[in-house]
């Protein structure tokens, strides 16, 4: 007997399933991607039992087509992994459309285990669910669970247990219409001894729904059997009259609108809190004057707590200063640890003060399903920039640091709108670029400058997105979304997410943002520094109007923007900027800062995201882009 | 008599329809009816203003939807 068991969790989107899962594995956990792919994979154990059971999370899904990412991982890892017990997590206040996925994880033939979660809600929204009968319905175990209070879990986990010691047993065939049960017959007939990994039944299915990655499989070993498929879809799409994919999606409804009927009695429609909650969250006008006053109250927090927090990291830090240099002296290959010890300071004083409590601000309001009332109301805003309304929350916060932004961007269905969207954040002045702006051209020019910096920005982010939109391959999606009912967030759930996610981007960030703060001491050290802004001149002097040692000003801020202006100071030898630039030299200086380069952690955010090649490629752009913009300004602002 | 068949964009706050077909890409069409808008379900126009999108309640789910997509959706009024 073996002791050793695998858990898939999966299910729609905000059933729990992640509450599941916390309490499932607590600290054990592990989140990271699926291989090659920006699809979230979190993976912990757990030990019941005598048994160490591997528990992986499958992304939130409704359905295992291919319409996302999401959804071809999921399925494909059922599929050939193998997992010994499937939880199917389902949302008991909304039955209906939760079997509807159930049914089709039924069509994968594992052996399964249902966790009926949010039974208090079901309870409070005058809804009673006969339990016994559902079980007999889909033949498999249904355990009622209060994921939020750990009511259920255990029985979750001694009922998989069950599962797997009896060993693999197919689960019983959920049947469709006469006609259509014909058609799936003769294909399964057809594949014969073909072994895709997949259950020939589920194979069948999806050559009647036409799904491409299925086809483009089955082509490659027996065209004919496509063919045959083809027939058989054109023959009940005549029956039917509606097209391919519809018709699988109604027999499936049909069958989970019958279950719903027999097993579930709604008593009474109560209007209950997060009704009420709904109708003021997404009403024309309150909507928006709570959106407004909620984004200033989570700045406004952010950053009194960051900076507190950030200030107090670094005065511990400087604190050091004197007894560093008493034990390593003041040669060059002091000053040279130090760039290193200083690359550590400015990753951890970005990363504990700023993206982690950003980080869970965004669990706390996803999690309570505040942020689909907040796409509803953008949608139509983001349109006019080619996106749909889930963006504008990753381009919020990338007014206050672009990396959450850029992490945040995977609520975008597709690899195209992730693209954008992830392109377009980076663009998006974060909170160190303000310091610059308002730094200089704020307080020696006047706010009404600043502020028209901010409008510039925002016309170039609506045109390169635009362009990216009509450039970049494939369908555009709009806005198709479910919105949940309020609740109570789980905050260790959302807590921990947001710490094992972090943890998964440092070991990326760190090494990279301790590389470039050496490089820029080596720099330092070697007074390469001059022999560089020489190098730049023609770019920084010649082009872009502004003075020579602004060249080594703009390398320092990569590793954290504000670095510029600090760097600025001590080249130039004063604080009071106005002795050194002139006012068009800080609009371009700030202009050029704010596009640049995305700093060394937004990078690391990028290549984490979307890749080396694409991260590099954005990062050269932006690059080439702000010189181009910033020597346009001078010379219109010389005029 | 055939009823009269409209995009569900179509429908004032409060009417209930019927969806009679979805139209569009396969991806989009695939994603509507996953969300469980298929021909025959019943639904209900929650919300709709001069900004997109609209809010649908169908099968005990309240459902935002784009103004394009909403669009090509063609269903019937429920009386």
């Amino acid at each position: 007997m073996k002791n050793k068991i695998t858990i898939a969790l999966a299910g729609n989107a905000n059933v729990g399933k992640s509450v599941i899962f916390n309490q499932l594995t607590g600290l054990h956990q592990h989140i990271g991607n699926w291989p090659g792919k920006t699809v979230e994979r979190a993976e912990g154990t757990l030990h019941h039992g005598g048994y160490t059971i591997d528990v992986i999370d499958l992304p939130g899904i409704y359905s295992l087509s291919t319409f996302s990412m999401e959804e071809l991982v999921s399925r494909e890892y059922i599929a050939k992994e193998k997992p010994d017990v499937v939880i199917n997590v389902i949302d008991a206040t909304t039955l209906e459309r939760n079997l509807f996925f159930t049914l089709q994880l039924l069509e994968l033939e594992r052996p399964m285990v249902i966790a009926l979660n949010q039974m208090d809600l079901v309870k409070k929204s005058g809804i009673s669910i006969d339990i016994e009968r559902l079980q007999k319905f889909l033949g498999v175990p249904v355990v009622p669970v209060i994921a939020t209070q750990g009511t259920g879990v255990h029985e979750l986990v001694d009922e998989s247990i069950k599962l797997a010691k009896k060993g693999y047993k197919k689960p019983k065939k959920i049947k469709y219409g006469k006609e259509i049960e014909n058609e799936i017959e003769k294909l399964v007939k057809s594949l014969g001894k073909i072994e895709l990994g997949y259950p020939k039944r589920f194979i069948a299915i999806k050559l009647l729904e036409g799904d491409e990655e299925i086809k483009k499989m089955i082509e490659s070993i027996d065209p004919k059997i496509v063919k045959v498929g083809e027939k058989s879809a054109e023959k009940i799409e005549c029956m039917h009259g509606h097209a391919r994919p519809t018709i699988l999606a109604c027999e499936r409804y049909k069958v989970a609108n019958d279950i719903v009927k027999e097993c579930v009695v709604f008593e009474t429609t109560k209007v209950t809190l997060s009704d009420r909650l709904h109708e003021i969250t997404i009403h024309g006008i309150w909507g928006y004057l709570i959106l407004i006053s909620l984004v200033v109250l989570l700045f406004y927090l952010i950053f009194n707590f960051g900076n507190f927090f950030s200030d107090i990291l670094i005065n511990e830090f400087m604190g050091m200063t004197p007894a560093f240099e008493k034990i390593f002296g003041m040669g060059v290959a002091s000053k040279l640890v130090w760039g290193v010890i200083e690359g550590l300071v400015a990753g951890i004083t970005i990363i504990l003060p700023y993206i982690l409590p950003f980080y869970i601000i965004l669990g706390l309001l996803e999690d309570s399903g505040y942020l689909s009332r907040v796409a509803f109301l953008m949608d139509n805003f983001m349109h006019k920039i080619g996106l749909h309304g889930k963006a504008f929350i990753p381009l919020m916060l990338g007014y206050g640091c672009n990396v959450p932004a850029c992490l945040g961007c995977r609520i975008m269905e597709t690899q195209r709108e992730r693209l954008i969207a992830i392109f377009v954040t980076t663009l998006i002045p974060c909170a160190a670029v303000t310091t610059v702006i308002l730094g200089l051209v704020g307080k020696y020019i006047g706010l009404t400058w600043a502020l028209l910096l901010y409008v510039v920005d925002l016309m170039i982010v609506f045109i390169l997105s635009r362009i990216a939109f009509k450039v970049l391959p494939g369908e555009p999606t709009e806005l198709i979304m479910e919105m949940n009912p309020y609740r109570i967030p789980h905050f260790k759930t959302v807590a921990k997410q947001a710490w094992f996610r972090i943890k998964d981007f440092i070991y990326i960030a760190f090494p990279l943002i301790i590389a470039c703060s050496f490089l820029i001491k080596v720099l330092d050290v070697t007074n390469l520094s001059e022999s560089i802004e020489s190098l730049m001149k023609p770019i920084t002097v010649d082009w872009l109007g502004l003075p020579l040692f602004s060249g080594i000003a703009l390398i320092a801020g990569i590793p954290r923007k504000e670095l510029t202006l600090i760097t600025l100071a001590t080249h130039g030898g004063t604080t009071n900027f106005a002795a050194i630039l002139a006012p068009v030299q800080m609009i371009v200086f700030s202009l050029v800062t704010m596009l640049y380069i995305p700093c060394i952690a937004t990078i690391a955010a990028l290549v984490k995201e979307i890749g080396w090649k694409k991260a590099l490629f954005i990062t050269v752009f932006e690059i080439v882009f702000a010189i181009f913009v910033g020597g346009i300004a001078f010379r219109l602002l010389t005029i | 008599m055939p009823e009269k068949s409209m995009s569900l964009i179509d429908l004032k706050e409060g009417q209930k329809g019927v969806i009679i077909s979805v139209s569009g890409g396969y991806g989009v069409t695939q994603r509507l009816t996953d969300m469980g808008l298929t021909p025959g379900t019943e639904f209900e126009m929650l919300r709709k203003s001069r900004l997109c999108p609209v809010e649908i309640s169908v099968r005990g789910c309240k459902l935002a939807i784009g103004c394009g997509v909403a669009a090509k959706i063609l269903v019937k009024v429920k009386k």
